[in-house]
């Protein structure tokens, strides 16, 4: 006999006006007076209920025992007091969830601001050495991934400056050629490292690699898929290499040759997948963009990964290569050429930033 | 720069002919491309004959660039690879059938062969990396002229 609606309930004695609990509802109060285990209050259904009698309201108190009359007056304001106490405790739990969360999001902000002010101090080291200074403001870092890619990359570049210097002073030094071994292995594997930094990059935002932001803005100049041109690179190398032996020459040139058929495939494919992209955006309907129709040009844009991979891959093989070919003195004079260009780069991509952030 | 390379499908051969290339299409439809196909068989059994008689055969999802540079690449080496295209459908049945010829152990998910794939010779030959990384070294023009893809 019991409904769960909400009623307003008045207390003819009490003067109470309190919304009614979900508990229970007395819907037969004719002197039956089922016993209401739960809470009851003073219950009054309809108002034609006015018009029972005392005695018969008093049955519709909910609890048909006499001895309650007295005892649910006190009752009333317990029950009371334990509802309002449910509900303080709900806000209180949402408020402290409310909190938690805004510490969570304020936790994560400040790894954020952590890892710009590290990039910042890092890249103030080089202002010499020619980090762009617009790479402050607007490196196009937008996640965590490309965030670290850039510190990382920061120390890169510190430790390969010291490397190129190293490299200087033993040739300078008519270093043996077991401790030259050494530096040129490990000049190599410098590379290498980055290539593996650049694979780990990639999958976080490839359009943040490719970009080449996180370059200077000359070095980004001569962008080739997300790095430098390997032909680039041989060219660079083969004017300090001097003299090659006839054996030597025709193994350069074949590299070379190689080098570059690979490279123009490469950028054929670049190419086709400008192609495609466009054709699958043209035909997709634009209006409500759907998962659906942009699936073919999502796929072309996953396939970014894989050619940033490949053109890593053959630089790294066209590295690897040439220094199978060259003796090691002559890997140390091409591992510092190439330093020392990439080094010329920066520095001039710093000047240029100077020379326009001065006042005319 | 190079021309545009016309995307015509050629009655399918298995000589090496000098300049264009040849291209398969999976649906075995058209009958001016049947030189080579009775028709009715399927796309998958098809597959084990490509393999074996082509000197050099790519298979690659429609649309794929890796596979256009894979193409660019051989063609440039004076190189007339047959190129297959997988539609989507088929695409499971031929890597399994393509895995089978390849000798990779099957339900092992690492070993499956992937696009694009080259096989030289009636081989698995590897994807776009193991073609760059054999051309850097001055293998992979060897092993074509050993598999009678080059005649020079």
């Amino acid at each position: 006999m019991h409904s769960t609606t909400t009623q307003y309930v008045a207390s003819r004695r009490m003067g109470l006006y309190e919304p009614m609990h979900p508990i229970g509802m007395w819907g037969d109060f004719k002197g039956n007076g089922c016993p209401n285990a739960s809470a009851s209050t003073i219950l009054q259904v309809e108002t034609n209920l006015d018009n029972q009698s005392e005695d018969t309201s008093h049955g519709t108190l909910g609890t048909p025992s006499k001895y309650d009359q007295e005892a649910s007056k006190p009752v009333d304001k317990v029950l009371r007091r334990l509802a309002q106490n449910r509900e303080a405790a709900r806000k209180s739990r949402l408020r402290k969830k409310a909190y938690v969360q805004q510490l969570e999001n304020s936790r994560l902000r400040l790894v954020q601001l952590e890892q710009e002010l590290d990039r910042a101090r890092q890249q103030g080291l080089y202002a010499a050495g020619g980090l762009d200074i617009s790479q402050l403001t607007c490196s196009g870092a937008l996640n965590s991934g490309s965030a670290a890619f850039e510190v990382e990359y920061g120390r890169w570049v510190e430790e390969q400056n010291r490397q190129v210097n190293e490299l200087r002073n033993a040739l300078h030094s008519h270093m043996s050629e077991e401790e030259l071994r050494l530096l040129v292995d490990g000049g190599i594997n410098h590379y290498f490292d980055l290539f593996r930094m650049k694979e780990t990059a990639a999958k976080a935002d490839v359009f943040y690699l490719m970009s080449g932001m996180w370059k200077t803005c000359v070095e980004r100049l001569f962008l080739w898929i997300g790095g430098f041109r390997p032909s680039d690179l041989l060219k660079i190398l083969s004017q300090h290499i001097q003299p090659l032996s006839d054996e030597q020459v025709l193994n350069v040139y074949h590299l070379t040759h190689a080098c570059q058929q690979a490279e123009d495939a490469l950028s054929q494919g670049m190419d086709k997948l400008h192609q495609f992209l466009a054709e699958s955006v043209c035909r997709a309907q634009l209006r409500e963009v759907n998962y659906p129709q942009m699936e073919a040009a999502i796929e072309n844009l996953e396939a970014l990964e894989r050619f940033v991979k490949q053109a890593d891959h053959l630089r790294q093989a066209t590295l690897q290569q040439m220094s199978g070919i060259l003796t090691i003195r002559q890997s140390a004079r091409g591992l510092l050429a190439m330093g020392e260009y990439f080094e010329r780069l920066r520095t001039l991509s710093s000047l240029w930033t100077k020379r326009n952030s001065e006042p005319a | 720069m190079q021309p545009a390379t016309p995307y015509t499908t050629w009655p399918p051969t298995t000589a090496t002919s000098a300049g264009g290339y040849t291209s398969l299409e999976s649906q075995l439809s058209d009958s001016s491309k049947s030189a080579e196909n009775d028709g009715m068989t399927s796309s998958t059994s098809q597959v084990t004959r490509l393999v074996s008689e082509n000197a050099v055969i790519a298979f690659g999802r429609r649309g794929c660039c890796m596979c256009h540079v894979v193409k660019q690449l051989l063609l440039g080496l004076g190189v007339n690879p047959t190129i297959f295209f997988v539609d989507e459908e088929d695409e499971g049945a031929i890597i399994d059938e393509l895995s089978k010829i390849a000798g990779v152990l099957e339900g092992d998910g690492n070993g499956k062969v992937q696009f694009p794939a080259v096989f030289v010779g009636g081989k698995l030959f590897g994807g776009l990396e193991r073609v760059v990384a054999t051309h850097i070294t001055g293998e992979l023009v060897p092993m074509l002229r050993e598999a009678r893809a080059l005649w020079l």
